[in-house]
């Protein structure tokens, strides 16, 4: 049984434009000024808010994006590799981990992040050694192939 | 808090390190940016901007900082003290001959971001004119930063032996007139 008394009673009492505009005071309670009490003010501070709420389901997607990505790459310069070379080479090695998790391996669990940079460190020497082929200079050229070795 | 949280688990995780680095010969701008970075925290995976975790950065002999190029001249510190006609432009090396201090300090408080922590940040970098430290300071020291560029030697550090070793392209003949 649905007690419906006390509930239309409530919403009974007064005229209808209070309980609209209580309505809308309710989202201005806690702005700043005569914001959160005059309905003339509020109304317009309440819209923008919602546009800015709007907005920031949005940019929030974004700013947790660059989060991560500054973690990884503080974690990856403790292990001497820069940020877009580890995450080029995990790509490489069919790591299929996302910028969230691997952040959050590298917050709770460093050890595994290690094993992480040290998996695109050796894919990372695999390419170099592929790029240079024997590891022997052209001939007839003095390069810097025999400085990189 | 409970032990076998992952909190309880990680002490120290928020404590600060004292880094130092020797600013010998060493260019503003490199040194700035290994500066701003610790002071922000941001070679720490936790790094948070809010959650102010940045450390500590001793820089020392900041008045033996090498200016590559014509920087000494040419660049140019400007202000102005807020009054009509009060325009000041200095250059790096009348700053730098009234406060040694002042060009690392400029460029680490360039390089950190434009928020209200940017004073805080600050007050964590200990700049030091010459490689002497207080005690308090010492003690607090962790750990040391490699320097940014490495430290050419001078022609009259090399012995004549290494001199004459260099390879050269070109040999001047017995009769050549040197200017």
């Amino acid at each position: 049984m649905v007690f419906l008394t006390l509930s239309c009673w409530i919403r009974n009492r007064g005229p209808d434009r209070y309980w609209k505009v209580q309505e809308l005071l309710k989202h201005a309670r806690h702005f700043r000024g005569r914001k959160n009490r005059c309905y003339k003010l509020a109304v317009r501070a309440v819209r923008r808010a919602f546009v800015y709420a709007t907005n920031a389901r949005r940019l929030k997607k974004r700013n947790m994006r660059t989060l991560w990505i500054t973690r990884i790459a503080a974690a990856s310069r403790e292990h001497g590799m820069k940020y877009p070379a580890l995450m080029h080479n995990l790509t490489k090695t069919s790591v299929q981990l996302n910028r969230r998790v691997v952040s959050d391996l590298a917050v709770t669990e460093p050890r595994s992040f290690l094993s992480l940079a040290k998996l695109a460190r050796a894919r990372q020497q695999e390419g170099f050694c592929a790029a240079l082929g024997d590891g022997k200079e052209p001939p007839g050229v003095f390069s810097r192939v025999v400085l990189l070795q | 808090m409970s032990s076998f949280s992952r909190s309880a688990q990680q002490w120290a995780t928020f404590a600060r390190s004292w880094f130092v680095i020797d600013a010998r010969m060493q260019p503003p701008g490199k040194l700035a940016t290994m500066c701003s970075v610790r002071l922000q925290g941001k070679h720490k995976p936790i790094y948070h901007a809010l959650s102010d975790c940045g450390d500590h950065v001793v820089i020392i002999n900041s008045k033996h900082i090498a200016f590559s190029g014509n920087k000494w001249e040419q660049k140019v510190y400007s202000s102005h003290t807020g009054y009509p006609g009060g325009f000041r432009q200095v250059t790096a090396v009348q700053l730098h001959s009234k406060d040694p201090k002042a060009i690392v300090k400029l460029a680490v408080y360039g390089m950190l971001p434009k928020n209200l922590h940017r004073r805080t940040m600050m007050q964590r970098l200990h700049i030091f004119p010459e490689d002497e430290l207080p005690d308090d300071i010492r003690a607090n020291l962790t750990e040391e930063l490699p320097q940014p560029r490495k430290i050419p030697r001078k022609l009259s550090e090399y012995t004549q032996e290494e001199i004459d070793a260099f390879p050269k392209l070109w040999i001047p003949p017995e009769n050549y007139k040197m200017q």
